[in-house]
């Protein structure tokens, strides 16, 4: 069907321009690692900085890459599913470029351009019709802290853990047994990164003695004090005030 | 002193208008309680088709909205919904992959938060949130080739409302076709209230004919469980009868060109 003989057709017409976005879309991260073993010690001190309760985390997340005729460039959308609603809930999650430049250089957290929308059940599917392809999938268990400390900050604590099967995420094995991955985002705009990177980076400190925090792709391995920080932490039931 | 536009026509002393408020209170009387209060109320959409040779313009479109107003529908305030269709952005234009042809997506100014995409060959429906459009922007997979605007005036006449929706390129102001959507308030079930749209559809298909307008309405409602939608309406529901409604007029213009 040649629609175009039909209706008059536009050309390029920028997506955006169908409605008016006002959203966040952009996030500062830093990564870290941290053994196993040192988890419920890191869990005290997270509930003594936040002052929340904790959130049980079960997240599939598939990563789509584009097919090879598909887009000027190579695109990849990442399709969450949130396995600790009674009903399974989905997010399209696209995770574009770090900033660049001096001014990225001197701050201690990445700053990238981030876009997620809640979407229902049928993401997969349409993306799949759309000419995506599985590139590949993984399930992260573990918990979150959710809370504002300067920013917006969400601190996520999880085993990564990969698929033998598609999709068989009841038989899902570690990536790396032992090492569990440690998460602190918080979203921010182009007018307010830098204060926001800040607060990510004060946070971060209050953490030092467990684990390193850097940016993601720079690997610091486990701190050499996190064994005695965990045991401080444990023996006094994370009653110290920092 | 009431505006003009919100003045109520005389009543019509019709026979079929007694039968018909009848039904209404005692449809509503059984179904009030069965509804959801978390749905939406049920609706449907018609598109109008104009006869072999004739052309759909303004004059049409001021004679049905006549036609509701000579059923009491009192002017309760205006509609509007967008719909792109999107084209597969290749980098090698020969490359002949089956990438969807028909996959189109929705916002509309009730939900001023959600983005609906549909693909009809493959019966998916989508309901995101509006921040899926600028992703789609970041990926750079799939452009948009045409824009219409759905716009229109909403009327209200008892459990009912009626929305008179004219539907014009983004970039031009031309009418391209003409839908009705219906709307009853007090049911949020597609099956249970299938009855009484039926009847309210032919009282207003009996009112349009009185007008002698070269054309008609007609209704194709789609099935809902290939999309996986269930028997309780929600704004998918709409989304895919816009999608519907929309390949008809397009199959109805091509008929007639």
């Amino acid at each position: 069907m040649d629609l175009s003989k039909v209706l008059d057709c536009i050309n390029n017409t920028c997506i955006s321009c169908v409605m008016q976005l006002s959203i966040v879309d952009m996030e500062c991260v830093v990564q870290g690692i941290i053994e196993t073993q040192h988890v419920e010690a890191l869990e005290i001190l997270l509930q003594g900085l936040c002052g929340v309760q904790r959130e049980r985390l079960r997240i599939h997340e598939i990563c789509l890459k584009s097919g090879p005729h598909l887009g000027t460039v190579a695109s990849e959308v990442r399709l969450l599913c949130d396995l600790e609603q009674a009903e399974p809930s989905w997010t399209v999650k696209h995770v574009g470029g770090a900033m660049r430049g001096a001014g990225a250089e001197q701050i201690s957290v990445l700053v990238r351009s981030m876009v997620e929308s809640k979407t229902s059940k049928n993401a997969l599917r349409m993306f799949y019709t759309l000419g995506y392809k599985l590139d590949h999938e993984l399930l992260r268990v573990g918990f979150s802290f959710n809370f504002h400390r300067g920013a917006q900050i969400t601190v996520t604590v999880s085993s990564i853990n990969k698929m033998l099967k598609l999709h068989a995420t009841d038989e899902a094995v570690p990536v790396t047994p032992g090492i569990q991955m440690v998460e602190v985002t918080a979203p921010a705009t182009a007018e307010t990164y830098a204060e926001v990177a800040s607060a990510v980076s004060s946070f971060c400190e209050y953490l030092a003695p467990l684990l390193h925090l850097s940016k993601p792709g720079i690997s610091t391995g486990v701190v050499p004090t996190a064994a005695a920080a965990a045991a401080s932490l444990m023996s006094d039931g994370g009653g110290t005030n920092l | 002193m009431q505006a003009p536009c919100c003045r109520r026509a005389p009543p019509l002393k019709s026979s079929w208008r007694v039968p018909l408020v009848y039904k209404i209170e005692r449809k509503r009387k059984e179904n009030v309680s069965l509804s959801l209060p978390a749905s939406m109320p049920i609706r449907c959409i018609l598109h109008w088709q104009p006869n072999q040779g004739s052309v759909v313009n303004s004059q049409v479109l001021n004679e049905i909205s006549q036609c509701v107003e000579s059923l009491n529908g009192v002017k309760e305030g205006r509609c509007k919904a967008s719909l792109t269709f999107y084209r597969p952005n290749l980098r090698d234009q020969s490359v002949t992959i089956d990438f969807p042809r028909d996959f189109l997506g929705i916002s509309m100014l009730e939900q001023p938060n959600k983005y609906y995409f549909i693909i009809r060959g493959q019966k998916i429906v989508l309901e995101a949130d509006s921040s899926i459009l600028l992703i789609m922007e970041k990926l750079q997979s799939y452009k948009s080739k045409v824009a219409l605007h759905f716009e229109g005036v909403l009327y209200k006449l008892g459990d009912f409302q009626m929305r008179v929706i004219k539907v014009v390129p983004s970039q031009a102001e031309s009418l391209r076709g003409i839908m009705i959507e219906i709307e009853y308030l007090p049911i949020s079930s597609v099956e249970k209230s299938k009855q009484i749209l039926e009847e309210f559809i032919d009282i207003w298909k009996e009112v349009v004919s009185k007008k002698s307008l070269a054309g008609q309405f007609m209704h194709t409602e789609p099935n809902y469980a290939e999309y996986g939608l269930s028997d309780n309406y929600t704004s998918q529901h709409t989304a895919v009868q816009y999608a519907a409604a929309l390949a008809q007029l397009i199959q109805s213009a091509q008929l007639r060109n």
